[in-house]
């Protein structure tokens, strides 16, 4: 595989002469992270004014500056823009650029696909800012709670809209996280031992971990809302038998998860900043890097608590209380070692530093807001109040942004080779810091008065018309805070001072390399004996391998191909749980006996039959495997071209077995058992396809001698995907078929 | 209520089946460390526990979430203590022994182990099975003893007395963390479904008279479900969180880079992570 990825350079090389074009082909992970930043940024000015716009709506009581349809689409867009334009983007750029980088390796694990996953954004960006063309840009919140949604409220193409480009961003984003992952599973220099890479790296992975179980839930609610909009079926909608509380715990299981995929980025950079400008080596690496694992595991079991007041039952809502006051002790705890990495410190108050001594005492405070929600009698009085509105961002700029500052001005000199001015970085840091709390702050006291959120304007309550003016003028603060730093950026781009290798004396990998680092990163790598390999290069007198032993390398790296593969199908398997969820959920009650059912509408033994099939093509394709590791490539192409075959006849199966039910008039939107039906089964007959599409490729590149015994863990790759759908097929026709779990 | 005289058990078999658990212990490991006899302790008084008190009396054909806390200890906590409960020189020994270290091996494969721990959750949760283990006594029994060979199973390839049946941190830690959602799809389904899963609750014969007290304290079938599916979710959860931590502790506090591959008192020491 090396050598494919050494091709790339030389093309990655030629582009450079293109000049601004060169930017479109890039493969280069450098400059595909800084395509994300660049992204981020203009979509945070984007979604920024949109802000302010809401702001002066509501600085004075019973405005009209705005219409009530339009503060709606604008809080919507605002939600979506920063979430899926801004804080997703920003932090897979700064992976994309940092990680190969810290772990020593030339690029990311497949370049290619890097590329791929970013030009997914654009297009869902421009189909998301297109809805505003069509005159009914999406309104329903970011969470577009059914059944507002669906289509007898949400009859204008808005939410199609966002749905289309929030499932467009998805794949993106899944492809990125498998990237990443694979990346610094496989690709880490000699020496450095998944223990000894910074904490960046490993709460990256986390985090890339995180996205790729977090995403599929929303694929799948977006994919039924989908199919109850354009095709009829009636997934949310109670009117007809639909639940609108599925679509709130499917939501809620990604947008819970994906607070963290936003949060852990940011300790990942506080976790580099602090250590540096302190002087010190991280206090308590283990714990730091320990209970972001822990964050990954608790945080997909906490989601109810966005429903406390849907009435779930007091057994559900006090079990997950307790659950959400569980997560906060991982996130407490790095609280400590942070504070303990500043105590006893020579600490260096850059901007970078006080932007992340900010972070830490902000984001306690959002966090303690969070551990008050989680209480939910308090959840009761306060949910959809600016309360919240204040809490939630006190976390996400209070805490995320301001770590994102702090990395800005860390590593800008990095990307650059120039350093920002600090002057202008405290200035911006002030603004920001009265300008976030004035806006922010006053909004706790706005939400115990019971101002409603989402809500265009507001009577003029005593109280009220001061504190959302104090409100809407800090904001302008944070506006202007941002116009400092642009010009701050230009400034110091055209005559900055020059950053050399490593300004702050810093500790990592990407400061052993020039700023900015050459197109294939490294000249040479220092020895990787610590976790901070560059101090211990740059001071071998104290180097931190004489005083404290890290576990070594054991050299052992996965095969890239299998790992990503496993990732994609980690991720693939909860999309199908979760349909399959649906199915149970909506065929496990009785008193929904009108139309046909599973036990009426379907022929069991046949498709049983065809199920044979399918499940033979598992065995005809270890045959194959067997035969290509062993390099009877004869016997590996009879094996392949029957895996198709066998393949083939099951789609037949189900084409036949459609046809039939069509015929009946069982169609998807007759009633819940054909919706979940065809929702089920077509998903799965669409991965049938999309594997014998792979394997065609694989057969036709065997035909042309390509596929070697030494590259039979590709083929590998691809069987770990095909045994899958072998797998979820069983999981289906044991559910749908022969009736578990009804 | 709960020292309702109706609600104890004092007459159950578990007490014998703890006592010769002990004794056997004692016999067996004549000089056996004290925490592992502290382990062993642990795991036959929960024994006693499950059966003896509100917790088994309930179990049987009262409350499903009764019956989920019966379960959770005898396929999780029990067989953990008990693994942890073996001496491991002496284990050691025996594992020398070419057909025990055979099974030792295959259980150690975390496929076996985890279909062992996460099947025996599902299967004993399908409606017909469920019931027919509340309300017949053999399958019942039949049901418990299975409860424990799986939760030995499942815990081997974590907490095997001898270092080389352990998986390394990280895979341990994704079997867990797998396992986990095993058990969080069941009790998510269990939580949230609408249908009976162990109609033998639904509609309990009034042996005790207590039905009413419990009816009157809130626990009607229907929260009685729904607590069962979270306790079958969050705890064990918690518990798999726990053990995770410890492995990564153990990962991370591992500075060895070669570990002798039959180091006899290999439990407890560092380990290397290297894959074999």
């Amino acid at each position: 595989m090396s050598t494919e990825v050494v091709q790339q350079y030389e093309t990655a090389k030629a582009d450079s002469n293109w000049g601004l074009l060169s930017w479109f082909a890039s493969v280069d992970h450098k400059r595909i992270g800084l395509l994300y930043m660049l992204l981020a940024v203009f979509f945070l000015v984007i979604g920024g004014v949109e802000a302010l716009l809401i702001r002066v709506q509501l600085a004075v009581p019973n405005n009209t500056f705005l219409s009530p349809q339009f503060f709606n689409q604008l809080f919507t867009m605002h939600g979506t823009t920063m979430v899926f334009l801004v804080g997703m983007p920003v932090f897979t750029g700064f992976a994309n650029y940092l990680i190969p980088l810290m772990i020593g390796a030339k690029d990311v694990a497949f370049p290619r696909l890097n590329a791929m996953s970013f030009w997914m954004l654009p297009f869902g960006a421009v189909l998301l800012y297109w809805s505003f063309l069509t005159g009914s840009a999406p309104d329903a919140g970011w969470f577009s709670y059914a059944p507002l949604s669906t289509k007898p409220y949400s009859s204008l193409p808005g939410v199609d809209y966002w749905i289309i480009s929030l499932a467009v961003m998805g794949i993106g984003s899944v492809a990125g996280a498998i990237n990443i992952a694979a990346t610094v599973i496989c690709c880490r220099a000699p020496g450095m031992s998944l223990q000894r890479v910074p904490l960046f790296v490993w709460i990256m992975l986390m985090q890339a971990i995180l996205i790729l179980i977090t995403i599929p839930p929303l694929n799948s609610a977006l994919a039924m809302l989908l199919i109850d909009r354009w095709l009829g079926a009636a997934f949310f909608e109670p009117a007809r038998g639909g639940s609108a509380l599925l679509w709130q715990h499917f939501f809620w299981m990604f947008g819970h998860p994906e607070v963290y995929v936003f949060a852990l980025p940011a300790f990942a950079m506080v976790s580099e900043v602090i250590p540096v400008f302190s002087r010190k080596p991280i206090y308590g690496y283990a714990f730091v890097a320990g209970s972001s694992s822990v964050i990954v595991l608790l945080s997909y079991g906490v989601w109810a608590h966005h429903m406390f007041a849907v009435g779930l039952g007091m057994g559900a809502n006090i079990f997950f209380a307790a659950a959400t006051l569980l997560i906060a002790i991982p996130t407490g705890i790095k609280i400590f070692n942070w504070t303990a990495t500043l105590w006893g410190g020579s600490i260096r108050c850059t901007t970078a530093m006080l932007f992340a001594i900010a972070f830490l005492v902000q984001f306690v405070v959002g966090g303690l807001t969070g551990i008050m929600f989680a209480t939910v009698p308090i959840d009761w009085q306060l949910t959809d109040t600016y309360f919240v509105v204040a809490h939630f961002h006190y976390v996400l700029i209070g805490g995320i942004v301001f770590a994102l500052f702090a990395a800005t001005y860390y590593w800008f000199p990095k990307i650059t080779g120039k350093m920002l001015d600090e002057r202008l970085g405290k200035i911006q840091f002030w603004l920001w810091v009265i300008g976030f709390n004035g806006t922010f702050g006053v909004q706790h006291f706005l939400g115990f008065m019971g101002m409603p959120r989402r809500v265009y304007t507001y009577a003029d309550h005593p109280g009220w018309a001061t504190l959302n003016a104090i409100s809407s003028v800090s904001a302008f603060f944070m506006a202007a805070g941002t116009l400092v730093l642009v010009w701050n950026v230009i400034s110091s781009l055209l005559r900055g001072s020059t950053a050399g290798a490593n300004p702050w004396d810093a500790f990592t990998l990407e400061w052993f390399t020039t700023s900015p680092p050459p197109v294939e990163n490294f000249e040479s790598l220092p020895e990787i004996k610590s976790r901070r390999p560059v101090w211990d290069a740059n001071h071998p007198e104290q180097a931190d391998w004489k005083t404290s032993t890290t576990p070594a390398d054991n050299g052992h790296r996965p095969d890239k191909a299998k790992t990503s593969a496993w990732a994609f199908v980690v991720s693939e398997a909860i999309f199908f749980i979760l349909l399959l969820v649906a199915y149970v959920v909506f065929n496990a009650r009785v008193e929904d006996a009108s139309g046909p059912t599973s036990e009426t509408a379907l022929n069991v033994l046949r498709t049983g039959i065809f199920s044979v099939f399918l499940l033979s093509s598992s065995v005809s394709f270890w045959l194959a495997e067997r035969h290509l590791s062993r390099g009877d490539t004869t016997g590996f192409r009879k094996y392949l071209a029957m895996t198709i075959l066998l393949g083939v006849v099951f789609l037949v199966g189900q084409a036949i077995e459609y046809n039939e039910l069509i015929q009946d008039g069982v169609t998807i939107n007759r009633n819940l058992f054909a919706s979940t039906f065809f929702t089920v089964t077509g998903f799965h007959g669409l991965h049938v396809t999309g594997g014998l599409v792979a394997l065609s490729i694989m057969l036709l590149m065997a035909r042309k001698g390509y596929l070697t015994p030494k590259r039979s863990k590709v083929f590998g790759a691809i069987g770990v995907y095909w045994h899958f759908v072998d797998v979820v097929w069983i999981a289906v026709f044991t559910i749908i078929y022969l009736g578990f779990l009804q | 209520m709960i020292w309702d005289h109706a609600l104890w058990h004092w007459t159950s078999l578990a007490w014998l089946v703890a006592l010769v658990w002990v004794a056997l212990y004692l016999i067996v490991f004549r000089r056996a460390a004290v925490h592992g006899l502290r382990s062993l302790v642990l795991g036959a008084s929960l024994m006693v526990l499950a059966f003896v008190s509100p917790i088994g009396v309930l179990a049987d054909g009262y409350l499903f979430s009764a019956h989920m806390v019966q379960h959770l200890l005898l396929l999780l906590v029990i067989p953990m203590c008990l693994l942890l409960s073996l001496p491991k020189e002496k284990m050691a020994q025996w594992f020398e022994n070419a057909r025990l270290d055979r099974a030792g091996r295959m259980l150690s494969h975390p496929v076996p182990g985890w279909v062992c721990g996460v099947g025996a959750m599902w299967l004993w949760h399908v409606p017909v099975l469920c019931s027919a283990a509340t309300q017949n006594a053999g399958i019942g029994c039949l049901r418990d003893t299975s409860f424990l060979l799986a939760g030995l199973a499942f815990w081997w390839p974590i907490f095997a007395p001898v270092q080389r049946y352990r998986l390394p941190p990280l895979s341990g830690i994704s079997y867990l963390f797998s396992a986990c959602i095993g058990c969080t799809l069941l009790g998510i389904y269990i939580t949230f479904t609408t249908i009976t899963v162990c109609p033998a609750f639904a509609n309990p014969v009034d042996r005790l008279h207590v039905l009413t007290s419990l009816y009157d304290a809130g626990l009607t079938p229907a929260i009685d479900q729904q607590l069962g599916g979270l306790l079958m979710w969050v705890p064990p959860c918690s518990l798999y969180v726990g053990v995770i931590i410890s492995l990564l502790c153990r990962w991370y506090s591992n500075t060895e880079t070669v570990t002798p591959p039959e180091s006899p008192g290999g439990y407890g020491r560092p380990f290397s992570t290297s894959a074999k």
